[in-house]
């Protein structure tokens, strides 16, 4: 962070409640008025760290869009992607840039086991059903790396260095995670508008069963979007390894962030869930840097609440459920 | 096929299962056996002991998630709201119960009330906020997790909740006059056994009873289909709420418990993400919806983890690899639970017909919501 003040917050903090509420808008409201550049800063690092939270995102609502799967797994695959990278760039001696595709790959491939083996089977059964079965592959995944590889933290300790731009210093490594984030959801967008089985995975996503009456081969559909899912997962598990540590249990605090903003996007909505990773990019770093502790999480959660009784079909859904 | 004698065992047993004590008598069998348990430990069964697999702090453990389970039951099995956030129900009660304690020397016991309480207007909050509102299916489930999500971080952040450090139960010498049923606390583990046994029989008996009486068929119906249970006239936002009160004053005597039993208590280690699995879990293997299923689930799965956790002391993640095996393949392969089986190995020898679902058919098996 910069060493920029905090604007007029620096005098004595009211000890009223109300007053411990609005205490931190007003020193926002301060540093706007004042035009303190820690602004900048702030909506730099937010942007960066709603890039990566795109990605997951984007995954987790896709697999929604087309199976109405909430799929608590997904989280444990960002963590096993970081772990990939770390082991395969350690054993192979190899530059951990070059294994990201390897990471890539072999989340997807994951993910079609996973599938196949859990979700197809159930994926007729009721709702509830499927949150168990994958909170279950969550927990063996999660227990099977840590078995592996020790619940210690681990950390890649790449140090990209700083880039300094007109007083904004942004992190190397999360730029270039920025890039390739950018760059996979160009990906996406062109398969899944410019390509027969994109076509294919948003008519399934639209309308099963009518997908299946113009000779979709659902199944197929299916495991491949899964597929997808997890290797865009995978992708932001192994951009997130080159700047932030990791442990087997990283894997729940990215699932659960992840389920907000897809439900304030909209569960199925791509757009909505790129928004919403935005939007909680944001809120987090502002939050974490005005609000004392991790009190910003009480209100993410309030919103959450708010947007599951209020508008379950989040800012972006219903116009295009499914992508 | 069968045997004439086995056949007229089996005419027995029907007659003996509509008998109108038939209940109380299985109830008494189940909890006498359970009662016998920690005594028996160190018999010789055939050269072996039981004290060899089971100690009676994993007794303790198996019975506190048990009771949760039986608890989250009358919520989720019986009503069939797929409650994915009980560990907020759990730590109000763990957490209003020290409070008092720590804070203003209240006897546990009010602590334990209070709890109950503060847990069920919780609760209320809860099912008003998602009946009003319709929530349903994978909405309802994300619902339940976000509010005890919501109760993880507002504690975190609260100084006068401790924060992050949470509290240490006091020595009951500060509020009462040394150890005793009185101060919740005891010297040994045995009368804490006994305890939880106590809490355990009482959750199941009333859970027994609003199954047996006219609330818990009220309660099935609205499980099985909401929409027809409605328009049968049975004020479904009602029972529904009551179930979800019911419940949550429960769990959080476990959470209560919990906290007297254990010395500390923090926001992650009673709000963690994975307590909502533990207090569900023995509900889901034993078989959701069925009196048994939470205590046959636990004695299951929660021994085998404690077991796994202390033969492996490297790799303490080892219970909850099995945990998470047990949630999968039982959901996927028997999702009524482990107290199906016995119908189920009929079905499969050809005794029965595979014909009528059981009346303890899960939630988690029925086809549409």
């Amino acid at each position: 962070m910069t060493t920029g003040g905090f604007g007029m917050a620096s005098g004595p903090v009211p000890l009223s409640v109300v007053g411990d509420l609005l205490a931190p808008f007003e020193r926002l409201v301060g540093d706007v008025v004042s035009l303190d550049p820690v602004l900048v800063q702030l909506l730099v690092f937010g942007v960066l760290l709603g890039a990566i939270y795109a990605l997951i995102a984007l995954g987790l609502t896709i697999i929604f869009g087309v199976m109405d799967v909430v799929n608590f797994a997904h989280g444990a695959f960002v963590m096993v992607a970081m772990y990939v990278v770390w082991y395969a760039s350690g054993t192979l001696g190899v530059n951990p840039f070059l294994v990201i595709p390897l990471a890539v790959v072999f989340l997807f491939v994951l993910g079609v086991v996973v599938h196949v083996l859990t979700i197809e089977p159930i994926l007729e059964a009721p709702e509830r059903n499927q949150f168990i079965v994958t909170f279950g592959v969550l927990l063996v995944i999660e227990s099977l790396v840590s078995i592996i590889f020790s619940p210690d933290p681990r950390a890649l300790d790449l140090s990209l260095g700083v880039l300094a731009m007109a007083g904004v210093r942004i992190p190397v490594g999360q730029l270039l995670a920025l890039v390739a984030a950018i760059g996979a959801i160009g990906l996406l967008w062109a398969l899944l508008y410019r390509t027969d089985v994109g076509r294919a995975i948003r008519g399934t996503a639209e309308f099963r069963d009518g997908a299946r009456y113009v000779g979709i081969n659902v199944f197929r559909i299916d495991y491949i979007t899964f597929g997808l899912g997890s290797a865009l997962a995978g992708l932001a598990g192994s951009v997130l390894v080159l700047y932030h540590n990791f442990y087997p249990s990283l894997g729940h605090n990215y699932i659960i962030t992840a389920f907000v903003i897809v439900v304030l996007g909209g569960l199925g909505s791509l757009r909505g869930a790129f928004a919403g990773a935005m939007i909680i990019g944001l809120v987090e770093v502002f939050g974490g840097f005005y609000f004392p502790g991790s009190t910003y999480k009480v209100l993410i959660f309030l919103v959450f609440i708010a947007f599951l009784l209020l508008k379950p079909e989040g800012l972006f859904g219903g116009a295009d459920h499914g992508a | 096929m069968a045997p004439e004698a086995l056949q007229s065992a089996r005419d027995r047993y029907e007659q003996y299962k509509r008998h109108r004590f038939s209940g109380l008598v299985s109830g008494l069998v189940v909890f006498g056996i359970l009662a016998a348990l920690p005594i028996s430990l160190n018999y010789q069964f055939f050269g072996l002991t039981l004290a060899g697999f089971l100690t009676v702090k994993i007794l303790i453990v198996t019975l506190i998630w048990a009771y949760a389970a039986q608890a989250w039951n009358i919520m989720s099995g019986f009503t069939g709201q797929f409650s994915f956030g009980h560990a907020a129900f759990f730590g109000l009660g763990a957490y209003a119960t020290q409070f008092l304690l720590v804070g203003f020397g209240v006897n546990p016991w009010i602590g334990m009330l209070v709890g109950g309480v503060v847990a069920s207007c919780y609760a209320a909050i809860i099912g008003a906020l998602s009946f009003r509102y319709d929530v349903s299916g994978h909405y309802f489930a994300l619902l339940t997790l976000a509010f005890a999500e919501l109760m993880r971080n507002v504690v975190l952040n609260v100084g006068q909740l401790n924060g992050p450090h949470g509290f240490f139960r006091p020595f009951p010498e500060e509020y009462a006059s040394g150890y005793g049923l009185a101060a919740f606390q005891f010297q040994s583990d045995l009368p804490y056994y006994y305890l939880i046994l106590a809490f355990l029989a009482l959750v199941s008996a009333l859970a027994y009873g609003i199954k047996k009486s006219a609330i818990g068929t009220y309660f099935v119906a609205i499980r099985e289909d909401e929409e027809t249970a409605a328009s049968m006239g049975i004020p479904v936002s009602r029972y529904k709420m009551l179930g979800v009160l019911v419940s949550a004053f429960f769990t959080a005597w476990a959470g209560t418990f919990w906290s007297m039993y254990y010395s500390t208590i923090n926001p992650e280690s009673v709000f963690n993400v994975l307590r909502n699995v533990e207090i569900l879990l023995p509900a889901i293997i034993g078989g959701p919806g069925s009196i048994l299923g939470p205590i046959v689930g636990s004695f299951l799965v929660i021994p085998l983890g404690e077991w796994a956790r202390a033969s492996f002391t490297q790799i303490y993640e080892m219970h909850l690899l099995i945990f998470g095996l047990a949630l999968i393949l039982i959901v996927m392969y028997s999702p009524r639970g482990v107290v199906s089986w016995p119908r189920r190995l009929q079905e499969v020898l050809g005794l029965v017909g595979t014909e009528t679902q059981e009346e303890d058919s899960s939630s988690a098996t029925q086809e549409g919501d």
